[in-house]
């Protein structure tokens, strides 16, 4: 490759698209270094705090698209105070200086203000791509001015963010020459919709291949904006109210039949469930599935509506499936590779939704099954063995069990085993979450087997600081690590500090790790970020002598070259 | 990989099943139990005194399925799932404000904000504008004088009359509305307002 002229190699490179091979690819010599950043055109940075804007812009000066991700996962379970961090308006102010060609952005649990979204919207020119993914601080206000600045905008798209709905007319802020737009979700919007400056932006936008309507959109409406967009592929309903006049459901089902694109079905924020079946003419050609919102449907009518799905690749679900259900999808859904079940019922009803039963019946149906979430009543390692059996190829294994500690429920041992056997035998396997009653033994086999985890979470489990050792120890490719409610403290945190260098970041929250502990833990690395949040009375931590020992309650570090963020709130402590 | 904490551990004497230690057991069950009564508002001291001694006194502890729910972050699912699918009513549904209002004869059905008025008269005004037709509301001050009864769906399903409880406690477990022609309603031996005063 040394013989051949720049042009050619960064020619090669474009055929390198991971973010993972590109980056090895910088690391062959100086001059592939030099030629793969100039042509580096997607940067993504999983920890927002790892590095700053103007190193980002100094190594990447012809970025187009950038990946931001800000609060560490715990934050979704409101472990991480509001106020933490991850802004976005510095990283959008530099890169409006530099004066970069931006085109995409992508944030995932970041704090995005009106302002920064009116800046974004001034700076770039060609600016195509908003993804905004759990996050929060913005109003629908700031999405007006997305709308009515963006000239080219492809994507809006809106995950699960915490909107401010002023209920003001951002849809009417697309101008009447915006046709540009591909994909439209703003599902988590609470407030009223400008229902004909939808229907009218939906008309002018013939590219449009995802639409995901909020709560307000009607059926009515719904039937509307389907007959105007045929092409759709992935669809978002909004409300799907009770008793439709037969007028607005024939229109529906003409509309839906008419949709022969259609592969992916969500929302049904409010559900008519014998309404249903006006979907089932375009079921056989759904690859995605996801009523895991749709509280209101459950019982036949759910299941008449899997039983047409074939194809189905990807399903979220609520519990109320039941295993019965489940075993329905088993035997319709061969070609399944995503399960997520969410549990219904957060209070805790203790009705036994779905139990080990339903995951075995999935894991013998569906051979292609490589991920899974699921949030059950009780288990087995019985169920697990056979699982691990059927599904050797798991990448993502997620199981909670609702009842922390909560052991076999036939044996009433730890599920040690259970879990054993699944990361002994998923050998490709990426991601793990456990929960039950589990010692030390569990980590000793994932530290043993578990060669290619990269994330791990642990909540209420272990014995001793050997259980954290083990999987520190083991896991050669463990990028996060979270940890909440287990025995681990200051000797397992300290035994390897260099480890955490090829790591993203640890999270321990509930732990035994102390105030000295972490300090030790600072001194001896100092391209650590080691932050102890800490809401509770200030005085507590304070560093006399015997407060050092103070238990820390909550623990985050992280790997970063740029030292110690300027922007954390009082009670986050940089040590 | 020996570390200081083993060291005691091994050469205590414990009763229990073997192939896993009780107490531990005991202990882990302890912090979490621990943190149910504590964030739940009672005293820590009821689990204090007794658990540690004896495993037995675990069983005291508050195991209502209220009080597991509320460890911070437990089970781990994400706030705003949390806030969109909670299956109880008087949670989200009310919380946000929209309810459906039927009004008999009217073949649709429309949708508005409780939360944007203020009171009765508020809402009696909201309903006159949304059906455009006048003389809804004043069913809530006069209860005879109108051809319409405003009635609405609790929190347990039951429906009540609009009007008689106060305007807080109204809009907290409200969550339908439902205008009925009165003429629907006699023979149901409604009251007058201010009969039994």
């Amino acid at each position: 490759m040394n013989y051949f002229p720049d042009e050619v190699v960064e020619h090669v490179f474009d055929f390198v698209t991971s973010h993972k091979d590109r980056n090895a690819i910088s690391l062959v010599c100086k001059s592939w270094y030099k030629i793969e950043r100039y042509s580096r055109q997607k940067v993504f940075i999983g920890n927002c705090y790892a590095t700053n804007p103007e190193r980002l812009l100094r190594r990447f000066p012809c970025l187009k698209s950038l990946t931001l991700k800000g609060k560490p996962h715990f934050a979704d379970f409101n472990l991480v105070p509001h106020e933490w961090g991850g802004f976005v308006q510095p990283w959008i102010e530099a890169l409006a200086r530099s004066r970069v060609g931006l085109e995409e952005l992508r944030l995932k649990r970041m704090v995005v203000t009106d302002e920064s979204l009116e800046l974004l919207s001034r700076s770039f020119v060609n600016f195509k791509s908003l993804v905004l993914v759990s996050c929060e601080g913005f109003t629908t206000d700031g999405l007006a001015s997305i709308a009515a600045n963006c000239r080219h905008l492809r994507d809006l798209d809106l995950q699960e963010n915490e909107i401010d709905d002023h209920r003001g007319q951002w849809l009417s802020c697309f101008p009447d020459t915006c046709t540009t737009l591909v994909t439209l979700n703003f599902a988590c919007l609470e407030g009223e919709t400008n229902l004909v400056a939808l229907e009218r932006l939906v008309a002018r936008s013939p590219n449009l291949k995802s639409l995901k309507l909020n709560r307000a959109v009607p059926l009515d409406a719904l039937a509307r904006l389907m007959s105007c967009a045929p092409q759709m592929v992935d669809l978002g309903v909004g409300s799907y109210e009770n008793d439709p006049d037969s007028e607005s459901y024939l229109k529906l089902q003409a509309a839906i039949k008419k949709c022969t694109s259609l592969r992916s079905l969500s929302g049904f924020l409010e559900a008519a469930p014998h309404c249903l079946s006006a979907f089932h003419p375009i079921c056989h050609n759904l690859t995605s599935l996801n009523l895991s919102y749709a509280a209101e449907i459950h019982g036949s009518h759910l299941i008449k509506l899997i039983q047409h799905c074939k194809k189905l690749q990807r399903l979220w679900i609520l519990d109320s499936i039941g295993d019965k259900g489940l075993e329905v999808v088993a035997s319709t859904c061969k070609e399944l590779q995503e399960l997520r079940v969410f549990p219904s019922d957060l209070v805790g009803g203790g009705n036994t939704a779905v139990t080990e039963e339903g995951l075995v019946a999935i894991s013998a149906g569906c051979p292609k099954l490589h991920s899974i979430l699921y949030f059950c009543q009780q288990m087995t390692n019985a169920a697990l063995v056979t699982v691990a059996k059927n599904c050797p190829n798991f990448i993502r294994f997620r199981l909670c069990i609702l009842e922390p500690n909560k052991p076999d429920h036939v044996t009433s041992q730890p599920l040690d085993e259970g879990f054993g056997a699944i990361v002994k035998a998923c050998k490709n396997l990426r991601r793990l979450s456990l929960s039950g009653l589990l010692t030390d033994q569990v980590f000793l086999y994932i530290g043993m087997y578990a060669n290619q985890l990269e994330m791990l979470s642990i909540a209420f489990a272990g014995d001793t600081d050997k259980g954290m050792l083990y999987v520190l120890n083991g896991c050669k490719k463990m990028k996060k690590l979270e940890i909440r409610d287990s025995p681990f403290g200051d000797t397992a945190l300290l035994a390897d500090v260099s480890k955490y260098e090829t790591m993203r970041s640890l999270w321990m929250s509930s732990c035994e790790v102390t105030l000295s502990g972490c300090k030790r833990l600072a001194e001896k690395a100092p391209w650590l970020n080691v932050e102890i949040i800490n809401e509770t009375d200030n005085n507590r931590m304070e560093e006399n002598g015997h407060e050092g020992r103070q238990k820390v309650d909550k623990l985050y570090l992280y790997r970063t070259v740029v030292g110690t963020r300027m922007d954390a709130p009082p009670f986050v402590w940089i040590l | 990989m020996e570390k200081e904490g083993l060291g005691l551990e091994i050469t205590e004497l414990r009763l229990g099943l073997p192939g896993r230690d009780v107490a531990e057991k005991m202990m882990k069950k302890r912090a979490f139990t621990e943190m149910i009564m504590t964030s739940s508002g009672s005293s820590s001291d009821q689990c204090e005194s007794g658990v540690v001694s004896s495993g037995g006194d675990v069983e005291k502890v508050n195991d209502s399925p209220a009080a597991k729910s509320q460890v911070v972050g437990w089970p781990p699912v994400c706030s705003y799932r949390r806030k969109n699918s909670c299956k109880d009513a008087s949670t989200t549904k009310v919380g946000l404000g929209y309810v459906k209002v039927s009004m008999d004869g009217v073949p649709y059905l429309r949708k508005m904000d409780l939360g944007s008025s203020q009171g009765y008269d508020d809402l009696a005004f909201a309903l006159d504008k949304l059906f455009g037709i006048r003389g809804i509301g004043v069913a809530f001050k006069d209860g005879d004088n109108c051809e319409y009864v405003t009635i609405y769906e609790d929190k347990d399903g039951d429906w009540m009359l609009a009007g008689d409880v106060p305007w807080g406690m109204f809009i907290e477990s409200c969550k339908r509305l439902r205008i009925m022609k009165r003429s629907d309603a006699t023979g149901f031996g409604l009251q007058p307002r201010g009969v039994d005063e």
